[in-house]
């Protein structure tokens, strides 16, 4: 085999799950000069399972002990704090920038494993200071390093939040959940001074389609049916019936049995409530005035287009005082990643492979995840699509080559060696780029090796406080690091 | 490549971002699962149970995995023990295609997750047995399957979501064995190969 050197950009699920494929299919005796080199922007790896995984699902983390094996192959390095890309990410200054060409100059092929960075917003209610999307409030509960500022829970009695994904349900759950019980968790001493103090009343989830189209999944409803301090506005039975020449999925049905039985605690018998509201659209959202100290939001009423199942307009509106209106509609790329794509939200790619503009793959350039996909689907999907990844770059790099067996479909598509996209086809076997070696020597790019010792610290730190882990934001880790070096 | 397949892919790509639908049913959610060596095998399993790395509450979920007693004379295989050959519980493991993997033996109150990590079965456990992910989904054979307890809540909210369920589906790692299961088939589930995008047809070997 010749030499292959892997770079991967993005540090999340997939880019872990297809590294480990490779890792592990590629013995060092089959394949001695293989190297799996990943990038990320922000200091710590993992992705959304740190920035994103709700506090109170730690179980869902324990993929990160299948990384940490992954990480410990001695041909794989993590070098975190480097945003791959031509423009500086001003949400994180003080992340270094490595110009893709700088990564197609020291490597033979590159992943990208970007996911879906930003939410998507809803033209009718642009961000304000009373409309915020989802990714503002996951990344305050995180305290992900783009330091996205608390929402003043103190102010704040009612809720609104538009669409029903499983993301819209961790932030209802969040909300309502009483503070003593979120305490052992994940969850950063700012974050829960803040809902100590919080005023939220009542959570209302709205989504422009019925029950049958929910977006959330049935264990994440009934998370929120069992809250101990919380309770649901019962839903009219007319809304809970399907036309009887339906057939239902196994999780539909479901679904319907347990928004008939309702919440554990009788609705009124609780301190805080939530609803779930369906068949609304917000069409705007006014500002309080002197007179009105909430928000009011418009919102259009909607049926099912019987014929495409989306929703459409009836004619009719209603409106409701708010106070804070979250809009959780899903995510999409960083329109800055080459290869985005504006119509897909997502960038080119199909069946693993980066596609160029004018509609050829790209040679040893791949892409997996949420990125290539869009933001669709559970941990299982990303592990799934990355393993299929894993098998098209085996089947390029050890073609007809036998004891490596590989899934990967036989024909391969017209692929094109881009003159713009040029790899490079004997890098240094060992280096990364000579920008990230000045990061490493003066401690701005960080290692997985920096990474554990900060994990182990703030599990130890969570520790004495009787919780998970108290998280470190960068100049915290930082801090820590430099006392750690002079130590050692 | 002819610009009918340039076309071709472009109404692809679209596709695989309209059909954002097709996310929330298990039974669109097309799936690969491929797998010519174990992603887990039991010695990495062993490392990771012995890693430092681990919290208190992950550190005693892999304890129960190895907790179990043996009732039988008992051999050393790695660091758990198993029942000497012929005293065992029968379990054939079968692939998706229904091919016989391999028939192990195991002690009562073995789980099936574990049992296929020790054995180099290619069945993932992404939450190591937690109840929070799918992706240790077994078929068993229906005789055996009845004679099990009914499944939790949480783990029928886990199989809403698992790729290739039928009526006799089990998650692997909730799956505790009992004498009267000697004999059970459990079967890998199948699911298509590709979950890229939609309309996109591989060609198979
Ligand atoms: C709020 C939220 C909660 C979720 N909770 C669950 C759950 O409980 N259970 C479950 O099964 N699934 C959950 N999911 C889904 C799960 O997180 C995804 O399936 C999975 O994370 C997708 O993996 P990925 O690697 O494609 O993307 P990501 O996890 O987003 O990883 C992408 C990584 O790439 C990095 N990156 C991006 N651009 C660049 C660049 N230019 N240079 C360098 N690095 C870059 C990012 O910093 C990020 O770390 C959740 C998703 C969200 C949004
Ligand atoms: N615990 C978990 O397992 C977990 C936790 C978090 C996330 N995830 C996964 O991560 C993925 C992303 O989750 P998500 O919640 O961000 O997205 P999602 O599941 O795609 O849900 C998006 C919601 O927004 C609505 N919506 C989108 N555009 C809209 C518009 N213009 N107007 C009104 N409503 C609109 C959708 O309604 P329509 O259906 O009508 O478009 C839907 O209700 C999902 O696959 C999810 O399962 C999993």
């Amino acid at each position: 085999m010749p030499p292959v050197k892997l770079a991967v950009v993005g540090g999340g699920p997939s880019a872990f799950y297809v590294t480990s494929r490779l890792l592990s299919l590629l013995k060092p005796s089959e394949a001695p000069s293989f190297r799996v080199h990943m990038y990320d922007r922000l200091w710590a790896p993992h992705g959304l399972v740190r920035y994103g995984v709700a506090p109170d699902h730690p179980e869902v983390k324990n993929c990160t002990n299948k990384f940490d094996d992954t990480a410990n192959d001695p041909r794989f390095r993590f070098f975190g704090n480097v945003n791959v890309g031509d423009t500086p990410l001003t949400s994180i200054p003080h992340t270094h920038s490595l110009p893709l060409r700088s990564l197609l100059q020291n490597y033979t092929h590159v992943l990208f494993a970007t996911g879906c960075t930003l939410s998507t917003l809803h033209p009718a209610i642009p961000p304000s200071e009373y409309c915020v999307p989802a990714l503002s409030m996951v990344h305050w509960y995180t305290q992900h390093p783009s330091h996205v500022p608390p929402p003043d829970l103190r102010k704040i009695s009612h809720v609104s939040l538009i669409g029903n994904g499983n993301v819209s349900l961790d932030i209802a759950r969040i909300l309502l959940t009483p503070p003593h019980v979120l305490e052992k968790y994940d969850v950063p001493t700012s974050v829960l001074d803040v809902l100590r103090q919080s005023a939220v009343k009542h959570v209302s989830i709205m989504a422009r389609r019925g029950p049958l189209e929910a977006a959330f999944t049935t264990k994440e409803l009934r998370e929120l049916m069992n809250l101990p301090d919380a309770s649901m506005v019962p839903l009219s039975s007319s809304i809970l019936t399907s036309a009887p020449e339906m057939t239902m999925t196994r999780q539909q049905r479901r679904t319907l049995e347990l928004l008939q039985k309702g919440s554990k605690n009788a609705y009124g018998s609780t301190p805080k409530t939530w609803s779930l509201e369906f068949y609304r659209s917000p069409t705007g959202l006014t500002p309080p005035t002197s007179s009105s100290p909430l928000a009011q939001l418009t919102l259009a009423h909607t049926e099912l287009d019987p014929r495409t199942r989306r929703a459409i307009s009836t004619g009719e509106t209603s409106s409701l005082l708010t106070s804070l209106v979250i809009t959780s509609l899903g995510f999409h790329a960083d329109p800055q990643t080459t290869f985005y794509d504006p119509s897909l939200g997502h960038l080119r790619a199909l069946a693993g492979r980066i596609i160029s503009s004018s509609g050829t793959a790209i040679k040893n350039i791949y892409a997996s995840g949420w990125s290539a996909n869009g933001a669709k689907g559970v941990l299982a999907s990303t592990m799934m699509d990355a393993y299929a990844v894993a098998d098209i770059i085996l089947s390029d790099i050890t073609p007809g080559e036998k004891g490596v067996q590989t899934t990967a479909t036989s024909s391969n598509p017209d692929m094109i060696l881009s003159s713009e996209f040029q790899l490079n086809p004997n890098p240094h076997v060992e280096d990364p780029p000579l920008e990230i070696l000045e990061g490493l020597k003066n401690g701005t790019v960080t290692t997985y090796d920096d990474w554990k010792h900060i994990d182990a610290e703030e599990r130890r730190r969570g520790e004495a406080m009787d919780k998970e882990r108290e998280r470190m934001s960068w100049s915290d880790a930082r801090t820590f690091m430099s006392q750690r070096a002079a130590l050692h | 490549m002819s610009s009918s397949t340039t076309s071709l892919l472009r109404t692809c790509l679209r596709s695989s971002s309209i059909s954002r639908q097709a996310t929330h049913g298990a039974s669109s959610l097309r799936a690969l699962h491929t797998s010519s060596r174990p992603a887990l095998n039991a010695a990495q399993w062993k490392r990771s149970s012995a890693s430092a790395w681990l919290q208190p509450r992950q550190q005693s979920i892999l304890a129960n995995r190895t907790r179990h007693m043996h009732t039988s004379p008992a051999l050393a295989h790695g660091s758990v023990t198993r029942p000497a050959p012929g005293t065992g519980i029968k379990v054939h493991f079968k692939d998706a295609k229904g091919e016989h993997l391999k028939t192990i033996e195991a002690n009562e109150g073995d789980d099936l997750l574990s049992l296929a990590h020790e054995h180099d079965i290619d069945l993932e456990g992404a939450c190591e047995g937690s109840i929070a992910c799918s992706t240790c989904h077994v078929i068993l054979s229906p005789s055996h399957y009845d004679l099990l307890p009914e499944p939790s809540d949480d783990e029928n909210d886990m199989l809403d979501m698992a790729f290739g369920l039928t009526d006799t589906s089990r998650l692997g790692c909730q799956v505790q064995l009992t004498r009267d299961l000697d004999g059970m088939t459990a079967t890998l589930p199948s699911a298509t190969r590709n979950m890229f995008v939609d309309g996109h047809k591989p060609t198979h070997h």
